[in-house]
Order: structure tokens, then sequence, then C-alpha cells
């Protein structure tokens, strides 16, 4: 995100949740496929992302204090990031063979998850305060709680009259495929299956359990906001593609508005990561314990399953179901010959730039 | 059924519903002589009509159960004092004596009881309004459950729904504002047709079973079908802790944050995902047991009332669920009508209301994406106070498995996040 390029220099530093949650004011409404979304379009015509007014400004200033004081921001090298499976040309290739269900089924899991993205509103914030040695005042880990985690929900699932990212892919696929046949499986794959969500094994079983909870999380959900760049950008060429798509201009642009959208969801997250990475968390037994050992020991396990066994399991649960759905679309012969040739090669890094902590 | 036994029950039936209408008329009568206000108040009423009504049920049983119980689960019809009463009903029905059910196996089976079963115990394990359980040992030592109809229970089914019918009728014509009661008996006589053939109850066990074939923490007992028949049904004999023990889970180490977890889960994936579920959650009907190579197992029990959901209502109904969990009320408006929902008008405004309500309740306090008992309530008491003339049966069954289920987390103190359940993850 081009934080400098959009946002008012400000050297303001504390912000309430009302700040936090609050839009640009005047926008042309956004509506797609007769849905009200978030966000809107400026003066110029310019696409604006909700709840932007304070919170871009606000992380620039938290960004520029770090720097100042000697911190840095975490980086995730761009070469971990796994291609998106199928890619444009795999998917291209489907739909040119009438094989539609595997794409649809895609961009509809996807606006799913978007929509789960909501769940980070109850992440439990502990008093930081108590845990962390340094003083927090000022920075954006001090407003977790206090308006990033909820404008973060509400950008996913949408709020109130307003549509969100669930709502937006939804109508890009629907845009783009005219309101396909939704494959009835999709449901049953992404629902309720065991040890969603529930079991997680304790990284630094000497810190407080809430704090690790909500680091662990964060780290989580930056790194897929990270992966996702390969997401936006396969659904923005893809969609915006007249050989697929029947509307390529709006199909394309709504997924370009989902995908400023998320900007500030990596930024803010990197912030607060890197505000605490620079500073010491106090264990359950009073004894310190490096910020920096803990963010990076996280990060360096969440990297390894989201490079390795992840890609590897998506891959294989979707290649799984492709013969079935090219017979039930009759597709001719050698069709997955062709579309296992056009997979983007993809191979870990031996390192994810965090192993020191580990 | 003999004629005399049939008129009997029919009498008993219309002195109910007699005595029911009393309780509503006659104060109603006596305050227009005198001229008196309206109580603020019918729970008083409601209370006394219950009572008659749940005497009646435990004197005949079979079909005014059944009665009662989907009146229990109504609570977008019936007012709450009356749906609070015969809620006892659920764990409270007498079981048949022995030789009784011991008749009616042999005679299903064609063979004398010790023919099929090398030990038989004549105590139930469990007595419902059609049927009861007894465990028992087959010749090659596999321990299993027989469950057995009461004899001539569907002859007393189709008489009784018939004087139900009848006491409708007439209350519906006597009555100027009449409570919509017919189209909720046609309901109940589908669905008494359906338990009432256990071929096809062992059919949705297998069903279910088939769903969770890739997860071995739900257990669904295997059915004997060559001991099966459609009055009794022959199952393998899962044993387990009731799940709303407490003690009993605690000293089986297990969480029961974990298992209402799990409930919560394992029913996501039934309705939602597969559109086919076990429609009857009560504490009786699922078991935790600890499994050696599996850990924690949840144990279905019960299949006799097993729904399919139509086409695109799981999608309809995570639609809703998730729009209501994440504060979203356009997308609850746009769900409530592609479940089915109309309005008498027609007017969007009674959903915009419904959702509007939903959403201030959710601004009072953290919500934490979760489906409770009391959001239920607070839904069908919306509905109840808005012109909605259409709320799909379906929706309603589905309601009230939910509530069910919140209902076993307030009994284990644990609440269950519905977000997650669905296989929402930050981690």
């Amino acid at each position: 995100m081009d934080l400098a390029a959009s946002a008012t220099a400000s050297d303001r530093l504390d912000f309430s949740a009302d700040d936090l949650l609050a839009s640009e004011e005047g926008l042309a409404p956004l509506l797609a496929n007769g849905v009200r979304c978030h966000g809107g379009f400026d003066a110029d015509g310019r696409y604006r992302s909700p709840r932007t007014r304070h919170r871009t400004p606000a992380i620039r200033a938290w960004q520029e204090r770090l720097l100042r004081e000697g911190g840095e921001l975490l980086q995730v090298a761009p070469e971990l990031v796994p291609p998106q499976y199928p890619n444009v040309a795999q998917s291209k290739l489907l739909l040119g063979a009438g094989v539609r269900d595997p794409i649809v089924r895609a961009l509809t899991t996807i606006a799913i998850v978007e929509g789960f993205g909501a769940i980070i509103r109850d992440v439990r914030v502990p008093e930081l305060a108590r845990l962390v040695r340094e003083p927090l005042d000022g920075t954006a880990a001090a407003h977790l709680g206090r308006g990033l985690f909820e404008a973060h929900a509400r950008d996913e699932a949408g709020h109130r009259d307003e549509g969100g990212h669930k709502q937006m892919w939804e109508a890009a696929r629907d845009l783009a495929f005219e309101s396909p046949r939704i494959p009835p499986d999709v449901l049953m794959r992404l629902l309720g299956r065991r040890g969603a969500g529930r079991e997680r094994r304790r990284a630094f079983p000497s810190l407080d359990e809430a704090l690790e909870g909500m680091l662990a999380t964060m780290v989580n959900v930056l790194v897929i906001e990270i992966f996702a760049a390969r997401t936006f950008e396969w659904g923005i060429a893809l969609l915006s593609d007249p050989e697929v798509s029947a509307k390529p201009a709006e199909a394309g642009a709504m997924v370009s508005y989902i995908r400023s959208d998320e900007s500030p969801h990596v930024e803010y997250l990197r912030t607060a990561l890197s505000e605490l990475r620079a500073r010491t968390f106090v264990t359950c037994d009073g004894q310190d314990l490096s910020g920096r050992q803990v963010v990076d020991g996280l990060l360096h396990r969440s990297l390894r399953v989201l490079t390795t066994s992840r890609p590897a399991e998506q891959r294989a649960e979707t290649r799984s179901s492709l013969a079935d759905a090219m017979k039930a679309a009759g597709a001719r012969s050698g069709l997955l010959e062709e579309f296992d040739a056009l997979e983007t090669p993809f191979t870990p890094p031996e390192r994810t730039g965090f192993e020191s902590a580990s | 059924m003999r004629r005399a036994t049939r008129l009997s029950r029919a009498l008993r039936i219309a002195r109910a519903g007699v005595a029911i209408w009393l309780i509503y008329k006659v104060p109603a009568l006596l305050r227009r002589v005198f001229r008196r206000p309206p109580p603020d108040d019918l729970g008083p009423s409601h209370e006394r009509a219950a009572r008659v009504l749940l005497s009646a049920a435990l004197d005949l049983r079979g079909v005014v159960i059944k009665v009662c119980q989907v009146v229990a689960t109504r609570s977008d019809v019936f007012p709450p004092a009356i749906v609070r009463e015969l809620k006892q009903l659920h764990d409270a029905v007498p079981p048949k004596p022995f030789a009784v059910i011991r008749e009616a196996i042999e005679r299903e089976l064609g063979k004398p009881l010790d023919a099929v079963f090398a030990a038989f115990d004549e105590t139930p394990l469990a007595s419902a309004s059609l049927a009861q359980v007894h465990r028992a040992r087959l010749h090659d030592g596999r321990e299993v459950a027989v469950k057995v109809q009461y004899p001539e229970i569907e002859t007393i089914v189709r008489g009784d729904l018939e004087e139900i019918r009848r006491a409708c009728r007439l209350y519906e014509r006597l009555d100027p504002q009449p409570l919509e009661l017919l189209p909720l008996l046609t309901e109940l006589a589908t669905h008494l047709a359906l338990e009432l053939d256990f071929r096809r109850e062992a059919d949705s066990a297998d069903r279910v079973r088939e769903i969770f074939a890739d997860d071995p923490s739900v257990v669904v007992p295997r059915i004997h079908r060559e001991w099966s028949t459609s009055r009794v049904l022959v199952m393998e004999l899962v044993g387990g802790l009731k799940v709303t023990d407490r003690d009993a889970l605690a000293a089986a180490g297990i969480d029961p944050a974990d298992v209402v977890q799990d409930l919560m889960r394992v029913f996501v994936r039934m309705i939602l995902a597969a559109g086919f579920f076990q429609a009857d959650p009560h504490p009786g009907n699922l078991f935790v047991r600890r499994d050696a190579t599996h850990g924690r197992q949840l144990v279905l029990l019960d299949f006799g009332l097993s729904k399919e959901l139509p086409d695109g209502f799981g999608m309809g109904l995570f639609e809703l669920m998730f729009s209501m969990m994440t504060w979203n009320e356009a997308a609850m408006i746009r769900a409530f009508r592609e479940l089915g929902f109309e309005t008498r008008t027609g007017d969007p405004s009674t959903f915009v209301g419904i959702a509007r309500r939903m959403m201030r309740r959710s601004d009072t306090g953290r919500f934490e994406g979760e489906l409770t008992e009391e959001m239920t309530d607070e839904l069908f008491e919306a509905i109840r106070e808005n012109p909605v003339v259409r709320v799909p049966s379906d929706f309603v069954l589905v309601g009230r498995v939910f509530s069910l289920l919140s209902g076993i987390g307030h009994t284990l103190g644990r609440r269950a996040n519905v977000l997650e359940a669905m296989g929402a993850s930050t981690r």
C-alpha cells in the first residue's frame, strides 16, 4: 500500500475506535450486481476504501514513529508466496472447455473465507500494559481492540446495509459468470471439519495464553493477507478477460477494489507485530522474553505451514475433483493433461527468513 | 384399536379442548359483562392451559405427547408460558410393561424373543412417545439396542390426529382471531408418518454415517438390518457419557467446551453442508466417549426425526446465520427472502424490522459470533410480532435444533462459537 500517497500527513498517534471506523464523506456508493457495497467513489471517480478516513493516516504515523525510533517493519519475502492454483492459464483452459464448476467453486470459497475473516473481532486482546515491559502508547498495537480489529472484520464480512469483501467477491463472480449455479458441495468442503479453528499447539507456554493466542492469530492473518496478493492478481486477470468474463470491466474492477481495501489490513498487522517485536514480553512468572523471539517464532511456524503443507493440500483437493468436473461437463479427453502442463511450478524456499528465533 | 377405546380417547381430547377454550373465553366474557379492560398479561391463563394439555398428554401419550412436543418447539407461534410448560414432555414419558413389548417384538420378527436374542433386559434404556428402547445381546455375542414401536400406535396416531384436527377446525370456526393450527397439524402428521417407519430411520442413520465417513470423531450406530422391520429396530449398542453430565465428562478428562464446539460443528456440517440432519438433538440422543484410537467422539442416536433440506436451503441458512453473526443487515434481508420467508404485504420493511431488532441486540453486548438460545427466541418473537405470513417449516426445525444445542451449552456452562464451528479460523 502506498500509504504516503493516500494519506494526509499527521503527527497524531492516538485515535478513538470511532475515528478508526470512520469513512470518507460524500462518496458515491458502490453498487455491485444490485448489492450496496462498502467504499465508494470520490469526485474524481477514484475508488476509496471504507473506514480509511483516519485509519490510513494513523497507520502511516505509527509506521513513521517505529522507524524514527530505530525499529524495523517486518517483511515477508515475496518468493515465499505460493502461486495461485489453478493459475490464470489453467482457469481459462477449464472455462474454455465448458468446465465452470471448479472456478465458480473457487470464487465462492474465496468469498466465504474472506467473510470468515470477521472472526478477528472475536480475538481477545489482553491487557498489554501488564504483559509488555515497555509502554505502547501511540502505537498500532495499542489500537488493536480500539477499532483496528473491528474495522478489519467489517471490511471482510460487511456491516449493516453495506456488503464487504464476501459480497464483493460474490458480485464479481456473478458479474463475470452471469450468476452461475453454485456447486452444491461448496459448503461440504468447507464447513464443520474436525479441528477447524480449535486446537492450537502452544509455542511459548511461559507467555500469557491470551497474548500468544492474539499474536498467533495476527501472524496467521498477516501471512494469509500477504499470500492473497496472488489470488487478487488471478482474480483481476481472469475476471477482466473478455474471453471468459461476461462483464470484464466491472468484474475485474470489483476485485481490484477488494485488493485496495486489503492493504490497510496488511499494514496495521505488520506495524503492530513490528512494534511488539521491538519490545519485551513479561512471562507468567515475571521473566523477560524477547518480542522478536516470539513474533519471529510464530511467523516462522506459520510460513512453514502456509508455504508447504497447506498449498499441497489445497492443490490435491482441487485436482481430485477436476476429473469429475470434466466428465460432468463433457470435456474432451486429454484436458487434464493439458491442464497439468500449464501449472506454475513452485518449490518453497528452504528458509522463511525468521528462523533465528525458532 | 377397540371402538370404546377410541371413543374414550376422543372424549378425553375433547374435554381438554373445551377446558382450554374455557380458560380463555370465560374471563373474556366476564370482562365484557363487567366492562373491564383486557389484562396486561395472559401468562397465568397460558400456564393453566398448558397444564391441561400436559395432563392430557400424560394420560393419552402417543400423538398427544407429540403434539405437545411440537408446540413446545414453536416459540414463533405459541406464547413462552405454554412453550416452557410443555418442554417437560421431552424427558417424561413412562414406559410400557415388558410383556407388551415382548409380544410386539415376537409378532414383528415372527419368532420367540430368545430365538433372536441370547439376553434381553426387561428394563428399558429409554422410553418415548412412540417407542421404547431395550438393551439385548445377540446369539453371536454382539450387544445391541432394540427399539420397539408401541403396539397399535399407528392406529392410535391416526385416530388421535383425526380428533385433534376436528377440535382445531371447531376452534378456528369459533375463535374470531384463531392461531393457525391446522398447518402445524399437517406438518406433524407428515413427520409422524416418517417416524413410524423404522426402515426409513435405518436409512437415515446410514446416511448420516456416510456424511461423517471421513470423520472418526462422529459415531452413528450400525443397524442390524436382518433383525429390523418397520416397527423394530436392532442396532449396535454404543455406550458413552450423557452429553450434559458435567461430572462424568470431567472425570473422563473431557473439556465441556470441546463437547459444545463438537456438537455445533457436527450439526453445522449436517444442516448447512450436507442438507440432511438428525433433527432431534435432545440430551438423551447424544453421548460422548473417549476412543483409544480416535480420541473424543460424539455418538448420535435416534434418527426417527431426520430431515432432508431442499436444494440451496443450506446455503441460504448459511447466509442468514453468517449475516446475523456479522451484523450485516442487508445480507440478512436477502437471506430471509432466499429461504422463502414471506410478509403479508410483500413489503421488505418487515424483514428490515426483524433484522434491525437482531442488530440492536448485537449492539447491546458482545455477540462473539454466537447463535444463542435467547437469540433464536428473540428472532421468533420478532417474527410473531411482525406480519410475516410464511416461516418455512424447515427453518423452524433447524431453529429448534440450534435451540436444543444452545440449551446443552447452557447446561454445560459453555458457549459455542458458530463461526468457528463452521470452520472460520484465523489461526
